[in-house]
């Protein structure tokens, strides 16, 4: 036989002309991943629920519009809440544990703003229309939340406004260099655009709404914390003793009043730090005194910050004991205070400290100690009232038989009283009273339980409506399930601020605007924990060329037949938007 | 047109000649300089070539591979910590018969971490079916990387040309330049057996079983012993158009040799000038340099050897748990011939150590005066260390 040789150029080669795709790998897998969004810490921290991880990530495609309309698919305030909110999203970015959290606040803001200057309009899906009137009684963050959530579900409402314009604190409770008017009045429009009716001048008493419990299918009270809480010392109600609120309201309204010489503020949350920066503003000289520490204040801590830098003095550990008149001046004896151990909150329990009382002098003095309801009537009725009452996490629903069923909303019925919490109380209302109307009192728990992001107690209208985000895994990524690989160290946006200087002799806003260019870059560091931004490190990585595209790019899915379950996609996704299961589990 | 090039420049201006298309290279000490000037010859325009830039000397092999079976010419240069991490493919360019050449410039292997000359990384790929072969000077390297394309191309295997870290790649030397012509009348156009062509779509290299792999085996087997069947005819092709060639082996003074020592890359000039001295005292010694490592001359080692007395390898590489690389295969090539002549295996000169005509003077006199190997090797010139206690 002649022996075959190379030379002969006839090589012996494997080749074939049929697809390889005769071996069906996939039989050889036991390990099955597919593509599973889960969710992001940010999102499960906001009140609001919004669906942080995907506004990001349509931020960084420069998808304005779309970003925008997700937000307001949760909130209808992102021109209010970029600025106002105090960002528990923030707290929870696992952007921390890498450096610096994703400046949130500072992107929705960007978004409500890019929106009015260009006088955006939102495409948002409207539900048939249910023939259904709400009457919403007061028009602050949480009636404003509740008619837009209303509306959106395919109710009438109606808002009925005590003062001559919406808003409620967000009008007369926020100074204006934290929340601008026209920001303010721009968010209101695009509500009222949307087909919510806002009554202003109209001052709901308790006769009123009785009449009115005749007349809707069902009534929203949001009418807030508006009674300041007097403060129980001898000469509170003595001349130059002021309440804080007040103080804010009449410059909101336009009273130029200067303040000047020294004022002092007694009181440690947010009032306070608004009082004592807005004196600044009108020539005066401010001291917040404040009996438990500054650690302990419920002020955010941003708001004590900036209000330390623009000259506020803060005297902690001192309580109010008397106030005495006395020659145009008003002379404040304070009590020294001791930590004694811990309160149940958590915070430092106070006790008289063996100290004398001190005492200082002040040209007048300003009480912002905290508020309640302005009418007893407004308060939610406690357990053991009359009529079928259920308590959720942010508002109260009361049926009876003395007409259409109540719900209790905002402030009224919220603990942390906040902008946000009033906004998540106005969407708990409407997705609850929707269930109350199609399925009955009996399945709202049940139903809302379903809505949660992350397991609560956020709700999600676009879960409730079945929307994509209905799929997401409830569980919350961590740190340690990012792929931290795939990033690189990008300092945080720095928003541009007014100068101290000019904070003294304005009240306009003083964090400024960022460009599309920062936002975009500012978005790019999210890490879009638990949802899949089409970043294709499974398509690259994929040894069986097993993760299919669509044509657009814009689906992906995994091709079992040949994917051996190497988990090469899991691993390398770095933002944990794919799940690994053993084959045969459920 | 004779030009006084570096090592590396004279393989530089063989791949210009040899008019590769595709070229892909990491660059790597005491590689860098080749890769250097090929770059520039592509960006400049000298070439008409692709220059591919990889993460590494595995995704650059494998660049090749796939280059190559579309039909082109290709090159690569690489040494030591490069080669070894090509590993694996190497073996896929000879199983996929692709004549892909590389310029393998001998480094040693880390840790201790090491940049010199030192022949362990290309003899550690000696079973990965790439034809090897060894260079002595400048102008061997220049011609050798031109002969390799057109003896790869004829058997459709791999070859490496391999030239010692700083002696040859470093260290400027006079080297005749052929003009452009003359080597395209000895290496005519890449006429490939087979390319993947996207118009013809089939697949290469899919699952073999064992009813075909052992034929496919035996079929680089026999390529490799054409290689060496037609190695003279094409050198003889060189030579009758550009004037020189070298054979498989060179016998330098090895008819009367008693001693012959056995010697490949630029060791074997050091042993040309220490065998004129001890000829000029009257020893009968030879030197027989090996320029074809894979395949094996066999039959040339035997011929050259068998009539001497003793032989002298010197090993610049060592296979650890046995001995010297060259002197294994001189071993092996002997043994089946009767009355063979006793193998003695030194090994000198690792990781850049000089090999000095001293030193093969003194290993040519305790080899006259010893009967028989007293081991299977000898460390030349091992000093005493310190150690951590």
């Amino acid at each position: 036989m002649e022996t075959p040789t190379a030379l002969q150029n006839i090589l012996y080669m494997p080749r074939t002309s049929t697809t390889t795709e005769s071996n069906k790998t996939g039989s050889w897998r036991f390990l099955r991943p597919r593509y599973e969004e889960k969710t992001s810490p940010c999102s499960a921290a906001c009140p609001a629920g919004e669906d942080i991880a995907r506004i990001e990530m349509l931020i960084t495609q420069g998808a304005f519009k779309e970003a925008w309309e997700t937000i307001l698919m949760e909130n209808p305030l992102p021109g209010v809440c970029g600025r106002v909110c105090y960002h528990p999203c923030e707290g929870r970015c696992n952007r921390r544990e890498f450096d610096a959290a994703v400046a949130i606040h500072t992107l929705e803001r960007f978004l409500a703003d890019a929106a009015a200057r260009n006088e955006t309009k939102p495409a948002l899906p409207r539900q048939p229309a249910t023939g259904r009137q709400i009457a919403i009684i007061g028009s602050g963050p949480a009636g404003l939340s509740a008619a837009w959530f209303f509306n959106i579900l395919g109710y009438e409402t109606e808002i009925f406004e005590a003062m001559p314009a919406a808003g409620g604190m967000l009008r007369w409770g926020i100074p204006a260099y934290r929340l601008p008017e026209a920001v303010l009045n721009a968010e209101i429009a695009r509500i009222e655009a949307q087909g919510v009716r806002i009554r202003t001048g109209e001052a709901v008493s308790a006769a009123r709404f009785e009449e009115m419990r005749k007349s809707y299918d069902a009534l929203f009270l949001g009418c807030g914390y508006w009674r300041d809480r007097p403060l129980d010392i001898p000469g509170a109600a003595g001349p130059g003793v002021e309440d804080g609120l007040s103080f804010l309201r009449e410059i909101r309204g336009g009273v130029k009043r200067d303040v000047p010489g020294l004022s002092a503020v007694i009181g440690g949350g947010n009032t306070a730090i608004d009082v004592a920066r807005s004196i600044i503003r009108r020539g005066g000289r401010a001291i917040i005194v404040y009996r438990r520490r500054r650690e302990d204040m419920p002020a955010f801590t941003e708001e004590v910050q900036s209000a330390r830098e623009e000259g506020v003095e803060l005297r902690e550990l001192l309580a109010p004991v008397r106030i005495d008149a006395g020659g145009g001046d008003c002379v404040l004896t304070l009590q020294p205070m001791a930590i004694a151990g811990q309160d149940r909150d958590g915070r430092g329990k106070i006790v008289p400290a063996a100290e004398a009382p001190v005492t200082i002098t002040v040209q007048r003095i300003f009480t912002a100690t905290g508020a309640g309801a302005a009418a007893p009537w407004h308060n939610p009725p406690v357990p053991g009232a009359p009529g079928a009452i259920c308590s959720l996490s942010h508002c109260v629903l009361l049926q009876d038989d003395r007409g259409a069923p109540v719900v209790y909303g905002g402030d009224l019925a919220t603990g942390d009283k906040n902008v946000t919490q009033a906004i998540a109380s106005g969407k708990q209302a409407a997705l609850a009273l929707d269930v109350f109307f199609r399925h009955g009192a009996g399945s709202m728990r049940e139903r809302l339980a379903s809505c949660l992001v992350g397991g609560g107690p956020s709700l999600s209208l676009e879960i409730y409506l079945g929307g994509p985000r209905r799929e997401r895994n409830a569980h919350i990524v961590t740190y340690e399930e990012i792929n931290a690989d795939y990033f690189q160290y990008e300092p945080r946006v720095v928003q541009p601020r007014l100068l101290i200087e000019e904070r003294h002799s304005s009240f306009d806003e003083i964090e400024l605007k960022i460009s599309a260019h920062t936002a975009m870059r500012e978005a790019g560091r999210c890490f879009n924990c638990g949802i899949c931004n089409g970043c294709d490190n499974c398509y690259l990585f994929c040894p069986d060329v097993s993760i299919l595209r669509s044509r657009d790019m814009s689906d992906r899915h995994i091709d079992y037949e040949y994917c051996k379950g190497c988990g090469l996609c899991v691993v390398e996704c770095p933002r944990n938007a794919m799940t690994l299961d053993e084959e045969g589990t459920p | 047109m004779k030009k006084v090039l570096e090592g590396s420049q004279a393989v530089a201006e063989a791949v210009r000649l040899a008019k590769v298309q595709v070229i892909s290279a990491y660059p790597i000490t005491p590689q860098t300089h080749i890769v250097e000037i090929l770059s520039d010859y592509v960006t400049s325009g000298r070439m008409n070539a692709k220059y591919l830039r990889v993460e590494s000397e595995h995704s650059c092999m494998a660049a090749l591979i796939g280059a190559q079976s579309t039909g082109v010419r290709t090159f690569t240069a690489t040494c030591s910590q490069g080669l070894a991490l090509m590993h694996e493919l190497l073996h896929w360019a000879s199983g996929a018969r692709l004549p892909i050449v590389m310029g393998e410039v001998n480094r040693a292997l880390a840790p201790g971490w090491n940049i010199w000359s030192d022949q362990t990384d290309s003899l550690a790929q000696r079973d990965t079916g790439w034809m090897q072969l060894y260079c002595e000077d400048s102008q061997e390297v220049l011609d050798t990387t031109i002969l390799a394309y057109r003896l790869a191309e004829r058997v459709n295997l791999p070859a490496m040309v391999v030239l010692d870290a700083f002696f040859l790649s470093h260290t400027y030397e006079p080297v005749d330049v052929p003009e452009q012509e003359e080597v395209d009348r000895f290496l005519p156009p890449y006429n490939p057996v087979f390319i993947l062509d996207p118009k013809h779509p089939y697949s290469l290299s899919p699952l073999v079983t064992p009813n075909a792999y052992l034929e496919m085996r035996h079929d680089i087997a026999l390529a490799m012993e054409d290689a060496l069947a037609i190695f003279d005819e094409v050198e003889g092709e060189f030579a009758r158009i550009l004037g020189r060639r070298y054979g498989v082996v060179e016998e330098v003074n090895c008819d009367d040799a008693d001693i012959i020592f056995v010697t490949s890359g630029t060791v074997t000039s050091t042993a040309r000038l220490a065998l004129e001295e001890l000829r000029s005292r009257g020893e009968k010694v030879g030197a027989l340099k090996i320029k074809l490592f894979r395949p094996f001359p066999v039959e040339a080692v035997r011929r050259a050897l068998s009539k001497a007395w003793k032989v002298i390898v010197v090993d610049r590489n060592f296979s650890f748990g046995a001995s010297g690389i060259f002197a294994q295969e001189v071993r092996a090539a002997l043994c089946n011939a009767p009355g063979h002549p006793p193998v003695f295996g030194y090994i000198a000169g690792l990781g850049g150590r000089d090999i000095t005509m001293q030193m093969l003077s003194d290993i040519y006199f305790e080899v006259k005066r010893s009967e028989a190997p007293r081991r299977e090797s000898v460390w030349v010139g091992l000093q005493e260390v310190k150690r951590a206690t």
